[in-house]
């Protein structure tokens, strides 16, 4: 009796492990931030309504998320499910076709429920929808302390002639006008100098450099680079900026060193309460004092009011997956991901405003993230973000951050910086 | 078969036993990367499955000349060299020295000097970076104490000069000395900058002295932050003083461990003959230690040409690539932006050449002009 118990056991306990699908999976996620928790709860949930699939987590965050994906994309060894940048920080997976087309796996009715923007494939490095990106991001937002302007009897600015006449009254109280915190490069290009760009030489600057019908060095592009060396020039932003590190900025706007911090939209998350331990870098009371604007009116702006924007991030599956019950755990995993449900969770912790347009707002939403809707509503004319810009090289980008840098430390002028871009553009070429 | 062939085999086959699985897994872990690292160095390779996806192929020296044509490349290698430079002619003489000189106990407490010496050689490389990276930041202990003293003298610049005339009826030139203690970008701050700055300054109360010249302060005090540290070639300075500061310990641990291999008699029958401190560390001490310095040559030769860590904690190569070593250079070209794993696989070979000819040249060296250890 008992070899027949044992014998039973065996058998049922081989269909039970026949009957479950292993799905590997390579999360992005930073455990240090509001929205962690909930985050955790997101899968925990799939995991228990989805008894027949096995999720095999990797977690990872910034860097070395990237190097794991890049070596698992070399090995052939690529998870079923992972993150994806839309841009050249995913050039592998777009170029060599790594992810499948979510266009044909989830098909038009399903993505009909997402904005044109996100299921726009030319929005991708690929020219294909590898990724579903979860937002649409702007990417040069001003996080402004409202009270710190109107305590010290200024108006919240809207032009650059009101940031500089804050100047004076500002610094007397120890608070920079501006705060851009640019240690990392990237910042001063993606949330500061591709809206500059974008008022001063517009997104057909860019494509006519692409074909080579204009260069950096031309007037209007080093005008532009004028502009960022004005902002350091005039004290708006303070060139001791270039030694933040991107992560130290909330915390230091939240404690009132600078009137305005230049930032993506992404960033509201920070500034909200962490349900973990209960606390907020500016608490949901005095979230009202603060206002998200798009960057003020520059003069000689040639496409007043665009800011820069660009498709999101989002989840991929790998092209490698044959069709079967893998291949559908997968999609089930997506759709989960994406679901209303799911989607109104990432709005609520400031992660971002779904491209899933049947999204209700979630109930409780701190008053910071709830300013995002009313921004993108006000500001709905986009440019570049310029390490995004498709067939641009990355060096070039690079170029671009390490100018920056160099016109907030007073090392380089705008031409030297415009010929080093140029210089970096024609040896990407070659 | 003779007993003695016997013996030959059963040596034999135990001899492959015992080294097939070290071999085997030196060619795994060893031999493969560096002849795959070799092939990729010399492809088109641009990402996606190695092996059974999309073809790649050699392509020759390409990615070595794309790197020699780059300037960066000469930057990174440029600061390869000064800490090359910083670890055999700082660390080596420095850790030599502090040897010596705990050796012969020339200070009190040997141990204790021993111990603090190497003790930046057991915290961990990335806390050691973000230590020295705060202490040289524009809000960090240095930048703070210098503030502090000019804020003070600032301060009473200030009162000398508004003082004397009452701040509600200064003069045209009272104001220009204001605003002269900003320095050059302070009339920036103001559209008219006499006008501007007198409103601003009359605005305050009689009772309000204090904060006008707290405020005053705030406005035009120039901070003293390090920005020197963002030019080029003075960057990586505090980059070679934290590694002096770092592995000078560790020499001294390598140079006290073979000095105390030296028979004493030795040096006490020379002392006794008369020779002073100076001649038995050049006539026995350094002759008996020549081979420790060519192998700690190489140590920091090799250690120096593949050193990441510290740097990238420390300035990650910024501002704008300045401090930019080899290493990083090859990290930033596989692993940001564009992956470029050619390129980077031929920037770490040409580093693997170039530390090669320096411990050539340091081994040439040693055996014309080294002594003799035994």
């Amino acid at each position: 009796m008992k070899k027949v118990i044992i014998a039973l056991m065996m058998v049922a306990v081989t269909f039970g492990a026949m009957a479950q699908v292993s799905l590997n999976v390579l999360n992005y996620q930073q455990a240090d931030q509001a929205g962690y928790q909930e985050d955790v709860q997101i899968w925990q949930d799939f995991q228990t309504q989805n008894p027949d699939i096995k999720l095999n987590m990797e977690v990872l965050f910034n860097d070395p998320y990237h190097q794991k994906l890049q070596a698992y994309a070399a090995a052939g060894t690529l998870p079923d499910v992972f993150y994806v940048w839309p841009g050249a920080r995913s050039a592998v997976i777009h170029e060599k076709h790594l992810a499948k087309d979510l266009t044909k796996l989830l098909g038009t009715e399903y993505l009909s429920h997402f904005t044109g923007a996100a299921t726009n494939p030319k929005n991708e490095l690929g020219g294909y929808l590898a990724e579903l990106p979860q937002s649409f991001t702007y990417t040069s937002v001003m996080y402004v302390n409202k009270k710190a302007f109107t305590d010290n009897g200024l108006k919240v600015p809207t032009t650059y002639a009101d940031l500089r006449a804050a100047v004076p009254r500002l610094k007397a109280k120890g608070i920079a006008v501006m705060m851009l915190p640019n240690k990392d490069g990237w910042p001063g290009q993606s949330c500061f100098f591709s809206t500059v760009a974008g008022r001063m030489v517009g997104d057909k600057f860019f494509n006519d450099v692409l074909a080579g019908k204009a260069k950096f060095t031309d007037k209007p592009f080093v005008d532009a680079l004028k502009v960022v060396e004005n902002f350091y020039k005039d004290g708006i932003i303070q060139r001791t900026d270039n030694a933040i590190g991107y992560g130290e900025g909330p915390g230091l706007f939240a404690q009132g060193k600078a009137a305005i911090i230049l930032d993506g939209d992404w960033r509201t998350g920070a500034y909200i309460t962490d349900k973990a331990s209960g606390k907020a870098l500016i608490s949901p009371d005095d979230q009202h004092n603060y206002a998200l604007m798009n960057l003020v009116a520059l003069p000689g702006e040639k496409f007043p009011g665009v800011a820069s924007a660009v498709a999101g991030t989002g989840w991929a599956i790998a092209d490698s997956l044959q069709a079967g019950p893998k291949l559908d755990a997968a999609v089930k995993l997506i759709k989960y991901l994406y679901s209303p449900e799911v989607q109104a969770i990432r709005w609520g912790t400031g992660a971002y405003v779904p491209t899933r347009t049947d999204v209700k707002p979630p109930a409780g939403l701190e008053p910071l993230p709830s300013l995002l809707p009313a921004f993108y509503a006000e500001n709905s004319k986009t440019c570049y973000v310029i390490d995004g810009i498709n067939g641009l090289d990355p060096t070039v980008a690079t170029a671009i951050n390490n100018g920056i840098v160099d016109i907030g430390n007073n090392a380089k002028d705008a031409v030297q910086v415009a010929k080093d871009v140029e210089a970096a553009f024609e040896a990407a070429k070659k | 078969m003779t007993g003695a062939k016997r013996i030959d085999r059963e040596a034999g086959r135990a001899y492959w036993f015992m080294s097939l699985p070290a071999f085997v897994i030196y060619i795994v872990v060893m031999a493969f990367p560096i002849g795959l690292s070799i092939v990729l160095s010399l492809s088109d390779y641009s990402g996606g499955k190695m092996f059974g996806g999309e073809a790649w192929h050699i392509v020759g020296f390409d990615h070595y000349l794309r790197a020699i044509q780059d300037p960066w490349f000469w930057n990174a290698l440029k600061n390869n060299f000064y800490i090359v430079l910083i670890s055999v002619f700082g660390q080596l003489p420095l850790g030599f020295i502090f040897a010596y000189i705990i050796y012969r106990r020339i200070v009190k407490w040997p141990g204790f000097w021993q111990g603090i010496l190497y003790v930046p050689n057991i915290i961990s490389i990335i806390v050691v970076g973000l230590l020295w990276q705060s202490i040289f930041s524009p809000s960090g202990p240095i930048a703070q104490v210098v503030n502090d003293l000019s804020t003070n003298r600032f301060h009473q610049q200030l009162v000398a000069i508004i003082g004397s005339q009452g701040h509600l009826n200064l003069s045209d030139s009272a104001i220009q000395a204001v605003l002269k203690l900003g320095g050059p970008d302070a009339p920036n701050m103001f559209a008219n900058p006499i006008p501007d700055l007198r409103g601003m300054i009359q605005a305050y109360p009689s009772n309000q002295y204090g904060v006008l010249i707290t405020d005053l302060t705030n406005l035009l005090l120039q901070k003293w932050t390090p920005t020197f540290l963002n030019k080029p070639n003075i960057a990586m300075l505090p980059v070679l003083f934290v590694i002096l500061w770092m592995y000078t310990g560790m020499y001294l641990i390598l140079f006290l461990a073979n000095m105390q291999k030296i028979d004493t008699q030795v040096i006490e029958s020379a002392r006794i003959d008369g020779a002073n401190e100076g001649q038995v560390m050049r006539h026995i001490i350094l002759p008996a230690l020549s081979g420790t310095m060519v192998n700690s040559a190489i140590l920091a030769i090799s250690g120096s040409l593949s050193s990441f860590a510290l740097i990238f904690a420390l300035t990650g190569g910024g501002p704008s690539r300045i401090t930019e070593i080899l290493s990083i250079y090859m990290y930033n070209s596989a692993f940001l932006g564009q992956h470029d794993f050619p390129l980077a696989n031929a920037i770490a070979l040409i580093t693997v050449i170039i530390s090669m000819l320096l411990i050539v040249v340091t081994k040439v060296f040693e055996s014309r002009y080294g002594g003799k250890e035994d």
